[in-house]
């Protein structure tokens, strides 16, 4: 078992947990604060992955400015912790926890029934694939028009955004 | 194997992962704990493009992660600012408070 095993599992670990604990806790202050610590570990997983730039993009952008922005929106509004009650709905409930397990099982079987046809190549040079300059090129030459467009679709987000969150003023 | 990590655990990581975001869909109320949990589903999904990519070896992989990443971000601000309007709206953001479109 090498080392870069060891510390990926590790990650990985770490990450489910502080995800299970994110679904587990009521208050959403604290669930936003645990998914933040998952999105580090499935950092480490990344570097590990050889996506170093991808890594840094999890962190800066994902753990430092989306769940920052559900932090803010949350101490906006001042939600607090919900209070313990009976939803009312014990059929969805039912119906909602069987789908979780339904798929689970599904999930396994079917990475159980190809284990043995994952594709286990290994990169030739995996420094080639982490370098961010490299991978640079390919963004700014093959995929120049898809980048455009996100910017586009970003600009359309944030007017869009504006326009829902702004006070209406009623006449 | 990706520099001694096989691919059996990424995937099996990235299952698990995508199943804890599901029951959290699913069997929350809180209106931003399910998007949280949706954004969790996302990285389960990112974690297997970067996995299959290392293994290929394909820099797709980092490209699309790259674009989901930034539409993730597009899709949080629309998505709060709508969760600012509801709860402007209601006073809650319980999803099982709000039935406007119920009869």
């Amino acid at each position: 078992m090498s080392a870069a095993r060891i510390v990926f599992d590790l990650a990985m670990v770490m990450a489910i947990l502080f995800s299970g604990l994110m679904v587990i806790n009521r208050n959403p202050v604290k669930s936003v604060l645990a998914l933040v610590v998952a999105f580090f570990g499935l950092a480490i997983g990344y570097v590990l992955l050889f996506s170093p730039f991808i890594a840094v993009i999890q962190v800066i952008v994902y753990a430092g400015a989306i769940l920052v922005l559900f932090l803010f929106v949350l101490m906006l509004l001042n939600i607090g912790s919900q209070p313990h009650e009976r939803s009312g709905r014990p059929i969805q409930t039912l119906l909602g926890g069987a789908s979780v397990v339904v798929f689970a099982a599904l999930l396994l079987g079917t990475l159980r029934g190809s284990g043995s046809r994952i594709p286990s190549l290994s990169p030739e040079n995996p420094a080639a694939l982490s370098d961010a300059g490299i991978l640079a090129r390919t963004l700014f030459s093959g995929y120049l028009l898809h980048f455009e467009a996100v910017s586009v679709l970003l600009l359309a987000a944030l007017v869009g955004a504006f326009v829902l969150a702004r006070r209406v003023r009623r006449a | 194997m990706i520099g001694g990590i096989p691919l059996s655990d990424v995937l099996l990581a990235s299952g698990a992962l995508f199943c804890i975001g599901i029951a959290g869909a699913l069997l929350r109320r809180s209106a931003i704990q399910i998007f949280l949990s949706i954004e969790l589903m996302m990285n389960a999904a990112n974690l297997t493009l970067l996995g299959y990519g290392a293994s290929l070896p394909s820099r797709e992989g980092q490209i699309i992660v790259f674009f989901v990443i930034a539409i993730a971000a597009a899709e949080a601000a629309v998505g709060l600012a709508i969760f600012v309007a509801l709860f402007r709206h209601t006073e809650t953001i319980d999803v099982n408070k709000i039935h406007l479109l119920k009869w």
